[in-house]
């Protein structure tokens, strides 16, 4: 346990040292959320003196972390200042702390993949894909109808028709078939098992709603 | 690690006792399961709904299960589980020992394999436990047969609160995204987190410094555990070996409650973050249930939501997070 003023940038953004690109920009997009002025995370625990100076940390970690030339000589300072293997962690824990156990967690002991999880975890439990569960996926990954708009082409309107199983109103399968695939994709959902199980309910109740 | 000054009853850990020939009570009966304890700081941020809820899962699950309200001022879990409270046998019978056994104290609910010991309902008072009423209770908690027993603890942060959420397997804290409840739930974090320094650390100047730090606005500029840790360093190094150990063992989980967007869903990783930067303590963020009007519907039915809405988005939230703590 260090104050984050000694923390190095890996701990700063509370990830590994081991971590991707893209799991450096995730952590830095929830750092700077966590850590901006307006904040309610943060506002009854830290002065707005010690957020401030967070955040300057923050951006200092993420212009080295994410820059793969800056980062190389940065892991090589730390390793140097600290020789046995992995930047600092296992190393500090062991020998300033004194204790006989592995290390308390200087970075995370949970991996990014679970916290990804976390925000997906509202995936259908039995693989049926309708219009509530996509709009459910949706709406946890943060993404807006009027963005997979712009990005697929597709008239908004549709797009709502299929959230909300209005099957009546959709066009021809095959243009819902399309539809399906393009917004699983922005999703970045398997299209294939989306557009089969959304297809085999629009038969189904399509048919029974017929006059 | 050194533990002077913890009282006895804090090491009973399943199948451990602090003191040789207390093992009677964990004797009985097939093995104690776990415990989980919900709290949180603020009062009407769902706890008691949780605790129907997630119990009402792990029964579905097949696992026996006990419910205990041990909100001694204001008991209301029965009244989320369909159950009348009234003049039922409760939590103050056996406290006053009008109930020789914890075990017959739970009465059954509607819901198959799971059990609820009803807060000390009518108890003008009850809310004030002593030491040895508390040990004594922990102590019968542990040896209920079940294989999960869940406290749903009081809002606030007294002694009996905290204790019931140290002492547990599984001490979950919740919150909701408000500015208010997330103040208290660190306000909670932070009294537990001393509570079980002071009982880790011995009766020597480090523990008279834990004083100091409690009152956030002390002249020695200590405003964070990580402040205290460096004087502590200072002081005694034998008594900061303790203080990480402590650091390491107190593991709380956070639960976000009545989430209502994807940015609130993030919240509970800022709130993970703000721990970790600021007591130094790893916090698991297990899962967040969203705001949903059958939420209120189960609440006005006294019904689980898992039970009358099982296919709404809150029963899908709170199953996976039941599961996801159930298999560790």
């Amino acid at each position: 346990m260090r104050s984050f003023r000694s923390q190095n940038f890996y701990e700063i953004l509370e990830l590994s040292p081991e971590a991707t690109l893209p799991e450096i920009e995730r952590a830095y997009r929830i750092a700077r959320a966590t850590y901006q002025p307006s904040s309610v995370a943060t506002y009854s625990v830290f002065s707005d003196d010690e957020n401030g100076e967070i955040l300057e940390r923050i951006e200092e970690a993420y212009s080295v972390l994410a820059d793969s030339v800056f980062r190389r000589e940065y892991d090589a300072r730390i390793r140097r200042e600290e020789p046995a293997g992995r930047p600092r962690v296992a190393a500090e824990a062991g020998s300033a702390f004194g204790a006989p156990e592995p290390a308390p967690a200087a970075y995370p002991t949970r991996s990014p993949q679970a916290d990804i999880e976390l925000e997906q975890s509202v995936d259908p439990e039995d693989g049926v894909y309708d219009g509530p569960v996509l709009r459910r996926i949706r709406l946890s990954r943060g993404v807006e109808l009027e963005d997979i708009s712009v990005t697929t082409k597709i008239n908004e309107t549709y797009l709502r028709f299929i959230e909300e199983n209005r099957y009546q109103d959709l066009p021809a399968p095959v243009y819902v078939r399309g539809f399906l695939r393009e917004y699983a994709k922005c999703l970045h959902l398997d299209p294939n098992r989306v557009t089969q199980s959304y297809m085999e309910r629009l038969s189904t109740r399509a048919g029974s709603q017929l006059p | 690690m050194r533990l002077t000054g913890t009282p006895s009853w804090l090491n009973i850990r399943r199948g451990r006792s602090s003191e040789a020939g207390d093992d009677r009570t964990l004797q009985r009966g097939p093995a104690p399961g776990q415990i989980w304890a919900i709290g949180g700081g603020k009062g009407g941020i769902g706890k008691s709904f949780l605790v129907a809820n997630l119990g009402a899962v792990a029964a579905s699950l097949g696992r026996r299960v006990i419910l205990i309200d041990v909100d001694l001022g204001a008991a209301n879990l029965h009244t989320c589980l369909g159950v009348r409270g009234g003049t039922r046998v409760n939590l103050s019978d056996y406290l006053e020992d009008r109930v020789p056994d914890l075990e017959k104290a739970a009465i059954q609910t509607p819901i198959p394999g799971l059990r609820l010991i009803l807060g000390a309902l009518g108890h003008i008072g009850a809310r004030e436990t002593t030491r040895a009423q508390r040990s004594e209770l922990l102590r019968a908690v542990r040896a209920l047969p079940a294989d999960l027993v869940i406290l749903d603890l009081a809002a606030g942060t007294e002694r009996a609160t905290l204790d019931f959420f140290l002492v547990s397997d599984c001490s979950l804290v919740v919150t909701t995204p408000e500015p208010t409840a997330i103040e208290n739930a660190y306000g909670f974090l932070r009294a537990s987190y001393y509570r079980r320094l002071g009982q880790a650390l011995g009766n020597s100047g480090a523990r008279d410094l834990l004083r100091v730090a409690m009152d956030q606005r002390n002249e020695r500029g200590i405003r964070t555990p990580s402040d205290l840790l460096d004087e502590v360093e200072r002081l005694d190094p034998r008594e900061a070996q303790g203080f990480r150990r402590v650091l390491q063992e107190f593991r709380p989980r956070l639960i976000l409650n009545q989430v209502r967007s994807p940015e609130e869903v993030k919240m509970g990783f800022s709130i993970r973050s703000v721990c970790r930067k600021y007591f130094g303590i790893d916090v698991e963020y297990v899962g967040y249930v969203n705001f949903d009007n059958a939420v209120w519907r189960s609440v006005k039915e006294r019904r689980p939501l898992v039970l009358g809405y099982p296919q709404s988005d809150g029963a899908l939230y709170i199953r996976r997070i039941a599961k996801k703590i159930l298999e560790g």
